[in-house]
C-alpha cells in the first residue's frame, strides 16, 4: 500500500488551473523530489496535500484512507508534516515553544504531556544545531535559523511523510550539501518519507532524491528516477539551463 | 393603508439609503486601500454632525455650507491620524489596527463631549416639503439624498478618470505591483485615508439633514454597526457596492419599521436597530464576501 | 500524573497582590470601596485576557457577557424568590442562569463569528452589543427598557439585614474570588496545550492548522471561558450588588473599552498584565473621578494609542524582557 496516493488532482483558482490532473504515488521510505519552474503549481499541490484547500477534482489517499476533504488540522496527527517556503514561526514564542507545538499536535498528539513535548523539542533543536538559541524569541532569528527551526518543528511532529518546501533556497552550495546529508540521515533515523520541493537547485535534487517529478504549468511533465528525469529533453527545455548545475542555475 | 404606509416609508428608506451608502463608501475605501477596518467609523460621522451643528448654531449658516467644511475637517483629521498613527501600523498584526481605530473613535467621542457637552442637541432647517398622496417628504431629505448621490458620482469620476484615482485603484489591486509601476504608495495611502475620512465626516452632515435631532457625542456607535452591515452586504472592498448596499439597507430598515410597528407590544424603533445586527450575522454566515462584491 | 508546581509560581505575585488588596480594604476604614473597584477591574481584565490576549481576536461585544450575567442574577432573584426555603440557593441559581445565558450567547457568536477571521470577527461582534440591547428593549423582554428591580424580592428572602450584607460585602468578596479563579485559569491555560495552541493561532492561524491545531475548538474554549468569567463578574458586581438592571445601563460598550485599556496597558496575553492594568486604570479612574469626573477616557484613549504604537507589549511585556535570564523570570508571566 502506497503511503500517499494522489489521483488526478486538479485545483483551480477562478479561471486559473494551478494544478492540472496530477497523479503521484509515494511509497514509504522513498526520497522524492518535486521540481518545476516558478508557477508550475508545486506549492499549490503541497497546499492541497496538507489540507489548506480542497481540490476541485481528484482524491488524496494517505495510508489507504481517503483524506481529500479532511480538515488540515486532522492531517498532522495522521502523519503529514510540512515546512513552508517562507518560514512561518510563531514569532513571539521561543524556539523551544515553537518546536514543542510540533510535538504536541503531530502524531504524538494526546499521548505526551506538555513537559515531554518540551524535551522532545530540545532533542530536535539540538539536531538542527540551534541549541544556542532555544530560548530566544523566534521572531528574532535570522532567515536561515528560521528555516532550521521550521525543520525541527516539522520533525518534532514525528511525521510519516514530510513535505519540505524550498528548504534550501538561498543557501550556499556547501550548506546545501550539508543539508542533503542531514536529510538523508534523518530519513534513516526517524524513518520518514521525505518529499523535497525545489524550484531550481538541482544540486540538492540530484544529491537527495531517488525519484523526481517535474511539474510545468500545473501538470506533471515527467515522473522518473532522478538522472533520467533531469536529463529528459523536455525538462531541459522547460528550464533552458543545465539540470545538474555547478551551483548556478538559469531560469526560463 | 398598510401598503401605502409601506410604500411611503420605502421612499424615505431609499432616500436615507443614499446617505447610508455614502457614509459607508469611506469604510470600504479604507479597507480596500489600507486593508484596515476602521472600527472608529461611527464617531467620524458624529464629528460631521457636530460640524453641522456648529455651523448652523454658531455661525448661523444653512446646513449645506457645512458640507465643504466637513470635508475639510475630515481630510485634515484623516491626514493627521494617518501620519501620526496609521502609518506606523501598516505592518502590525490585525488586532493592533482594530484596537487603535477603536481608540481613535473613543478619543473623538471624548473630545467632542469635552467641547460640546453630552446633551442631545438638534437644529431646525425649514425648506418646505413635497407632498405626495402616500407620504410627505421634507425637502431636507431630498437635498441630503441628492447631495449624497452627487458626491458618490464625483467619487466615481475621480476613481476612473483621474490619474490619482487610477493610482488608488492600482494600490487596491496590488500595492507592490503599483509601487513597481512608479506609484508613490505611501502618499496614496495617506490620500485615500484622508479622502475616506473626509467622506465619512461629510456623510454626517447629510445624516443630520435627515435626522436633525439627537446629536450627541455617543451617537456614532449605532452607525458603525449599520455601516458594517452595509459594507459586508456590498462587498467590503468595493465603494460602489457599498453605495448600492446602502440603498438596500435603507429600504429594509424602513420597511421593517413599518412591519414591526404592526406588532402589538413591541417598540419598533429598537427592534429595527436590532434587525441590523441580525442581518449582519446572517450575512456573515452565508456570504461574508458580500452580495455584490468579491474578494 | 506528575504536577509540575513550578509552572504555577507566577501565581504567587498575583495572589500576593490580591491578598494585600483584600486585607487593606478590609482593615483600613473607608478603603473597601476603592479596593472593590480595583478587584472588579482586575477580574474583568483577567477574564478579557483569556480570549483577546491569548488569541489576538478582539471581541468588541464583550460587555454582552457581563450584561447577560447581570440579567442571569436578576432573573434568578426575581423569579425564584417566591419559592420559600431556597434561601441562599437563589444566588447560586442566579449564577447558573448567568452562565447559561452567556453560554447561549457565546455559542451563537462562536458558531458564526469564530469561523471568521480577525476583521470579520470584530465586525460581527461590534453589533452584538447593540443587537441584543435593542432586542431586549424592542421586544420588551425582561422588562424591556425599564429593566428589573429586585431589592424587594431580595429582602423577602433574606431579610433586610442580610440583604444589605449580601449586596455590599459579599458581592465584592465574590468579585475577589472570581479574580482569583480567573488568574488561575489564565496560568493553567498558558502552561497547557491550550496555551500553546492559542499562541500559535494568534501568531499565524493558517500555519497552526497545518501543524495540527483545531483552531475552532481552541478559540471556542477561550471564548467560552472568557465569557463565563465575564458573566460571573456581571452577576456579582452588578446583578447582586446593585439589585437592578436595565439595558441602557449594562449594554454599554464603555466597559469593553475599559477591558481593552486595562489589558493593553498591562500587557496583552500576560498574567500580570491585566492585574497591573486594572490597578493603574482603577486608581486613575477613582482619583480622576474626584478632580475631573468623566474625563478618564479622554485621557486614556490617547494613552492607549501611544502604547499600542510604541510599547505594544504593555508594562508587563517590558518587565518580562528585563527579567529574562534572571531568577525573577519564573514569577513573571
Amino acid at each position: 500500500m502506497a503511503l500517499l496516493r494522489l489521483e488526478n488532482i486538479t485545483k483551480r483558482f477562478g479561471g486559473l488551473v494551478a494544478v492540472n490532473d496530477v497523479s503521484l504515488e509515494i511509497e514509504a521510505g522513498e526520497s522524492i523530489g518535486i521540481v518545476g519552474p516558478n508557477g508550475s503549481g508545486k506549492t499549490t499541490l503541497y497546499n492541497v496535500i496538507s489540507g489548506v484547500y480542497p481540490p476541485e477534482h481528484g482524491r488524496i489517499v494517505f495510508e489507504g484512507k481517503d483524506i481529500t476533504n479532511l480538515p488540515a488540522h486532522r492531517r498532522a496527527p495522521m502523519g503529514i508534516g510540512r515546512t513552508f517556503q517562507i518560514p512561518r514561526p510563531f514569532s513571539s514564542a521561543s524556539v523551544r515553544e515553537n518546536v514543542a507545538v510540533g510535538a504536541m499536535f503531530g502524531t504524538l498528539s494526546g499521548k505526551v504531556s506538555v513537559d515531554e513535548c518540551s524535551e522532545i523539542a530540545e532533542h530536535y533543536i539540538e539536531l538542527v544545531g540551534l541549541q544556542a538559541h532555544k530560548d530566544k524569541e523566534s521572531g528574532t532569528l535570522t532567515p536561515v535559523e528560521k528555516k532550521l527551526m521550521e525543520i525541527a518543528r516539522a520533525l518534532a511532529m514525528k511525521p510519516k511523510l514530510l513535505l519540505m518546501d524550498e528548504a534550501m533556497a538561498g543557501m550556499h552550495p556547501r550548506d546545501i550539501d550539508d543539508m542533503v546529508r542531514f536529510l538523508k540521515k534523518i530519513k534513516e533515523d526517524e524513518d520518514i518519507t521525505i518529499v523535497s520541493m525545489v524550484e531550481h537547485i538541482m544540486r540538492a535534487v540530484a544529491g537527495f532524491a531517488e525519484r523526481v517529478m517535474v511539474m510545468y504549468r500545473g501538470a506533471k511533465l515527467i515522473d522518473a528516477p532522478t538522472t533520467k528525469a533531469l536529463s529528459d529533453p523536455r525538462v531541459i527545455d522547460v528550464y533552458l539551463g543545465r539540470p545538474t548545475g555547478e551551483g548556478e542555475d538559469a531560469e526560463g | 393603508m398598510i401598503l401605502e404606509l409601506l410604500a411611503g416609508n420605502l421612499i424615505h428608506g431609499l432616500l436615507l439609503g443614499c446617505v447610508y451608502g455614502l457614509s459607508t463608501m469611506g469604510l470600504s475605501l479604507i479597507f480596500g486601500v489600507l486593508k484596515v477596518i476602521n472600527v472608529g467609523h461611527g464617531p467620524f460621522i458624529m464629528v460631521g454632525a457636530f460640524v453641522t451643528l456648529a455651523m448652523v448654531t454658531i455661525f448661523g449658516t444653512a446646513p449645506p455650507v457645512a458640507i465643504p467644511a466637513a470635508l475639510v475637517v475630515g481630510m485634515a483629521l484623516g491626514f493627521a491620524f494617518f501620519y501620526t498613527v496609521m502609518r506606523r501600523l501598516i505592518k502590525a498584526p490585525e488586532f493592533t489596527t482594530l484596537l487603535v481605530t477603536f481608540a481613535i473613535g473613543i478619543l473623538l467621542q471624548e473630545v467632542v463631549k469635552f467641547t460640546f457637552g453630552a446633551e442631545y442637541r438638534g437644529y431646525n432647517w425649514e425648506v418646505g416639503k413635497i407632498i405626495l398622496t402616500i407620504t410627505t417628504i421634507p425637502m431636507t431629505k431630498v437635498y441630503a439624498s441628492i447631495g449624497s448621490i452627487i458626491i458618490a458620482l464625483l467619487l466615481y469620476l475621480w476613481f476612473n478618470k483621474t490619474r490619482t484615482g487610477t493610482a488608488v485603484r492600482a494600490v487596491v489591486e496590488d500595492s507592490e505591483g503599483a509601487r513597481v509601476c512608479g506609484v508613490n504608495v505611501d502618499r496614496i495611502y495617506a490620500l485615500s485615508f484622508a479622502i475616506a475620512i473626509g467622506l465619512t465626516v461629510m456623510s454626517g452632515v447629510f445624516l443630520t439633514m435627515f435626522i436633525p435631532v439627537g446629536i450627541n457625542p455617543y451617537m456614532g456607535g449605532v452607525y458603525t454597526l449599520k455601516a458594517f452591515v452595509i459594507a459586508v452586504l456590498g462587498g467590503l472592498t468595493s465603494p460602489y457596492g457599498a453605495f448600492f448596499a446602502g440603498l438596500i439597507f435603507g429600504l429594509i430598515e424602513n420597511g421593517a419599521y413599518v412591519l414591526f410597528a404592526q406588532i402589538p407590544g413591541v417598540a419598533p424603533f429598537s427592534l429595527t436597530v436590532s434587525l441590523a445586527f441580525w442581518m449582519l450575522f446572517l450575512l456573515l454566515l452565508i456570504k461574508p464576501t458580500g452580495l455584490l462584491g468579491a474578494k | 500524573m506528575k504536577i509540575n508546581i513550578a509552572k504555577y509560581y507566577p501565581l504567587i505575585p498575583v495572589y500576593a497582590v490580591y491578598l494585600t488588596m483584600f486585607l487593606v480594604g478590609f482593615f483600613v476604614p473607608g478603603l473597601w470601596q476603592l479596593v472593590a473597584l480595583l478587584a472588579f477591574y482586575c477580574a474583568l481584565g483577567q477574564s478579557w485576557n483569556i480570549f483577546m490576549g491569548m488569541t489576538g481576536y478582539v471581541d468588541f461585544g464583550y460587555v454582552t457577557f457581563i450584561a447577560l450575567g447581570t440579567y442571569g442574577m436578576a432573573l434568578g432573584i426575581t423569579y425564584f424568590s417566591q419559592f420559600a426555603g431556597l434561601g441562599i440557593a437563589i444566588i447560586f441559581i442566579g449564577l447558573l442562569l448567568a452562565l447559561f445565558l452567556s453560554t447561549l450567547s457565546a455559542l451563537l457568536e462562536a458558531g458564526i463569528a469564530l469561523r471568521l477571521r480577525g476583521a470579520y470577527f470584530a465586525i460581527a461582534c461590534i453589533g452584538i452589543n447593540e443587537g441584543l440591547r435593542h432586542l431586549i428593549e424592542g421586544a420588551k423582554i425582561w422588562g424591556g427598557s425599564e429593566g428589573m428591580l429586585y431589592w424587594k424580592e431580595l429582602t423577602e428572602v433574606f431579610g433586610t439585614e442580610t440583604a444589605i450584607q449580601l449586596t455590599t460585602l459579599w458581592a465584592d468578596i465574590a468579585v475577589f474570588i472570581i479574580a482569583v479563579i480567573a488568574a488561575f485559569i489564565n496560568v493553567y491555560y498558558m502552561r497547557s496545550k491550550i496555551g500553546y495552541a492559542l499562541t500559535a493561532i494568534r501568531e499565524d492561524e493558517d500555519a497552526a492548522k497545518v501543524m495540527g491545531i483545531n483552531t475552532t475548538k481552541y478559540k471556542t474554549i477561550a471564548f467560552l471561558t472568557s465569557g463565563w468569567l465575564g458573566a460571573l463578574v456581571g452577576a456579582m458586581a452588578w446583578g447582586l450588588k446593585l439589585t437592578h438592571v436595565f439595558p441602557a445601563d449594562v449594554f454599554v460598550i464603555h466597559y469593553t473599552v475599559e477591558c481593552i485599556v486595562i489589558v493593553v496597558l498591562g500587557g496583552i496575553g500576560t498574567l500580570l498584565g491585566p492585574l497591573v492594568g486594572g490597578l493603574i486604570y482603577g486608581l486613575s479612574k477613582y482619583w480622576l473621578a474626584i478632580i475631573l469626573p468623566g474625563f478618564q477616557l479622554l485621557i486614556f484613549a490617547p494613552i492607549i494609542i501611544c502604547i499600542i504604537i510604541a510599547f505594544p507589549e504593555g508594562v508587563i511585556g517590558v518587565v518580562k524582557r528585563r527579567v529574562k535570564g534572571t531568577r525573577l523570570e519564573r514569577y513573571i508571566l
